[in-house]
């Protein structure tokens, strides 16, 4: 169970450590679902074609970059408004990759590549005897230590280096951070794209582990990578133990289902549930004051 | 103000931008993917009118989206956010489909309002619990809300393909309800029925209760600048619990009328798309109950149109999703035409 929720946490702390670039920018970033889809998409049909997992995901990464990219631009050149654009992202997944999919494969359903090498793991064979610690620490795909390394990298840069010290102070309070200098909207589209880049890591951390492409395949990931930021205290350790919480959550679900009988169509709206029972509880705990974001919708004609 | 007043017409140039784009994206697509670009271009264009059966769908659609548009505005003009439209429509009409079933023998009129009602609360109670965790903890309620609703879809698929299910129908649909609880169809053999009406008339109600009415002052104070609203002796607290409740309540109904006036049952999946739509006719029509009329218009038009596009070629997607996410990208940008150009270098700063 731990060895599972260890892979499974994978793609979601690869995912919330990107978010917590943009939220720490000021941003809430909600179009990571849809940046997770299009990462898992792009990486598993990269790989396939030039048959190296590295170039997959580079691909991966790339295509969530650019597509934050553009998200990023609209928002800070044409003032389009962060939430409304973020979910043209996910609507923007949702609809294009059918149409690709038919376009290539004839087909919207599930893509399979049989000759996709497997992702290596590492540290196969190690003992300390413990087995909680070594189902933790050891075995894993190369995936998984990527993105703990991911999480020393974002604390390093997000405490110890003055972009990072400039990106925090772009969300802790823009205008302190225009007078001195700091330009704010570039700062913002950083973090917008830094937090596509890691989506689409994390996409292709999903799809290329299972060698096949399944329509929405991210399954909510994104969402619960955003809950992550928030129960992670808006730190990268913090956001590694709520990231491990929803692996093994998840697997415990998915062992639940077996000995339980809950139907699985049900348990479909498992990690959403979950999320925001987690969400909830945490913010009734916290009684966070409410943030004040710019939230309207211009309702001036 | 002054500033409000500038970006309006930026504002309305990116409303335009947004459907031509959104319109354009959509010819592409069809040109590029179908195996018969033209056939399926003069579908698109021209489907929604060829016969009463598509014309009156497309009516009977527009009337939904009014609905949808009206809930979406409802959450926006108070400054709080309902993304949990989806899941709130497709709960409801569950709802209005199990109560129509539980009372085959009632009166026309006490099972109608009996199944509306429950399917209006239960929807609002949903939106409404977002607000009321907004309220009373920062909760953030455009999270909460999407995530209640996405984890409740699954179990709503779950009735109706297990338990609820129609053994009869090769559909997974639940059974049809009672006689007398459908609506009255106008343009057989088309879905469209005078629900469509009420739409429309609900619409100029939310006019008048928004501009004419001090709740909907207050409301539309706090949406614009709570502090300044909460100054004002404004109970802003009650603007974000109710708002929410009222969003969800407008898609409870459009929930209901799909039920009892489209579909005469409920079926897996059947109003997905539907609380996107909402956003996307709410933004169209600048969050103006009036405006919202021609907007959830256009909106029908494209809809009508792909579904006719996809119909009659074998190349079926998700036109549907592409057109909102177009349209989600541009409709809140400032387009500046190029005669507005000057003196938007200025102001860089956030």
């Amino acid at each position: 169970m731990m060895f599972n929720g260890v892979e499974i946490m994978t793609p979601i702390l690869l995912a919330a450590l990107g978010g917590l670039f943009a939220e720490m920018a000021g941003v809430l970033n909600i179009a990571l679902e849809g940046l997770i889809l299009i990462g898992a998409f792009t990486g598993i049909l990269v790989a396939a074609a030039t048959g190296n997992l590295a170039v997959g995901m580079l691909a991966a990464a790339v295509a969530g970059g650019v597509l934050a990219g553009l998200l990023a631009w609209v928002t800070s050149r044409l003032k389009a408004n962060i939430f409304i654009a973020g979910l043209a992202v996910n609507l923007l997944a949702a609809g294009m990759i059918p149409f690709l999919s038919t376009w290539m494969f004839g087909t919207k359903g599930v893509l399979r590549f049989p000759d996709l090498p497997r992702m290596p793991r590492l540290l196969v064979g190690v003992h300390t005897g413990l087995p909680l610690l070594d189902d933790l620490l050891f075995g894993h795909s190369v995936t998984v230590y990527l993105a703990w390394l991911t999480a020393v990298i974002a604390a390093v840069l997000l405490y110890r280096t003055p972009f990072g010290l400039r990106l925090r102070a772009t969300g802790a309070r823009a205008e302190s951070a225009v007078v001195s200098g700091v330009n704010a909207v570039r700062y913002r589209s950083i973090a917008i794209v830094v937090s596509g880049v890691a989506a689409g890591l994390a996409g292709s951390t999903i799809s290329l582990r299972l060698g096949v492409y399944l329509p929405n395949i991210s399954a909510g990931r994104g969402w619960i990578a955003l809950v992550a930021i928030y129960l992670g205290y808006r730190t990268p350790m913090g956001i590694v133990i709520a990231a491990l919480l929803f692996g093994l959550t998840d697997s415990l679900a998915g062992a639940a289902q077996g000995f339980m009988n809950i139907p699985g169509t049900i348990l479909l709206g498992l990690p959403y549930a979950i999320t925001v029972v987690a969400m909830i509880l945490y913010s009734a705990i916290r009684s966070t004051k409410p943030r004040r974001r710019r939230r309207r919708i211009d309702a001036h004609f | 103000m002054s500033e409000q007043a500038m970006a309006a017409p930026r504002r309305a140039a990116g409303t335009l931008v947004a459907v031509s784009a959104a319109i354009l994206v959509t010819v592409i697509l069809l040109a590029i993917g179908s195996p018969n670009p033209a056939r399926a271009l003069t579908s698109f264009f021209w489907g929604p009118f060829s016969n009463r059966f598509f014309f009156g769908n497309m009516i009977d659609t527009f009337g939904l989206l009014i609905l949808v548009g009206l809930g979406v505005c409802a959450a926006f003009r108070a400054g709080v956010f309902n993304l949990g439209g989806e899941g709130q429509v497709y709960i409801a009409a569950l709802t209005t489909a199990v109560v129509a079933l539980s009372m085959p023998a009632a009166p026309a009129p006490i099972g109608i309002l009996a199944a509306t009602g429950a399917a209006v609360l239960v929807a609002a109670l949903l939106a409404g619990l977002s607000g009321l965790f907004r309220w009373a903890w920062g909760t953030d309620e455009l999270i909460t809300s999407f995530l209640i609703s996405a984890a409740l879809v699954p179990t709503v698929n779950f009735l109706i393909v297990g338990p609820l299910r129609n053994p009869d129908s090769n559909l997974m649909t639940t059974v049809r309800v009672a006689g007398q609880f459908r609506f009255l169809r106008l343009l057989p053999p088309s879905t469209l029925n005078v629900s469509v009406g009420a739409a429309v008339l609900l619409a100029v109600l939310a006019h008048g209760f928004l501009f004419s009415t001090l709740r909907g002052y207050e409301l539309r104070m706090t949406g614009l600048n709570r502090e300044f609203a909460r100054y004002g002796g404004v109970a802003v607290g009650a603007y974000t619990v109710l708002p929410m409740a009222v969003s969800g309540g407008f898609h409870g109904l459009a929930g209901a009328f799909f039920v009892l006036g489209t579909h005469h049952a409920a079926i897996e999946g059947f109003t997905a798309g539907l609380g996107w739509n909402g956003i996307a006719v709410a933004l169209i029509g600048r969050n103006h109950p009036l405006l919202i009329i021609p907007a959830a218009l256009v909106f029908a038009y494209l809809e009508a149109g792909s579904r006719v596009a996809g119909l009659q070629t074998e190349f079926t997607f998700e036109l549907a999703a592409i057109i909102q996410a177009v349209i989600f990208f541009l409709i809140t940008a400032e387009i500046v035409l190029p005669r507005l150009r000057r003196g938007r270098r200025e102001r860089s700063a956030p």
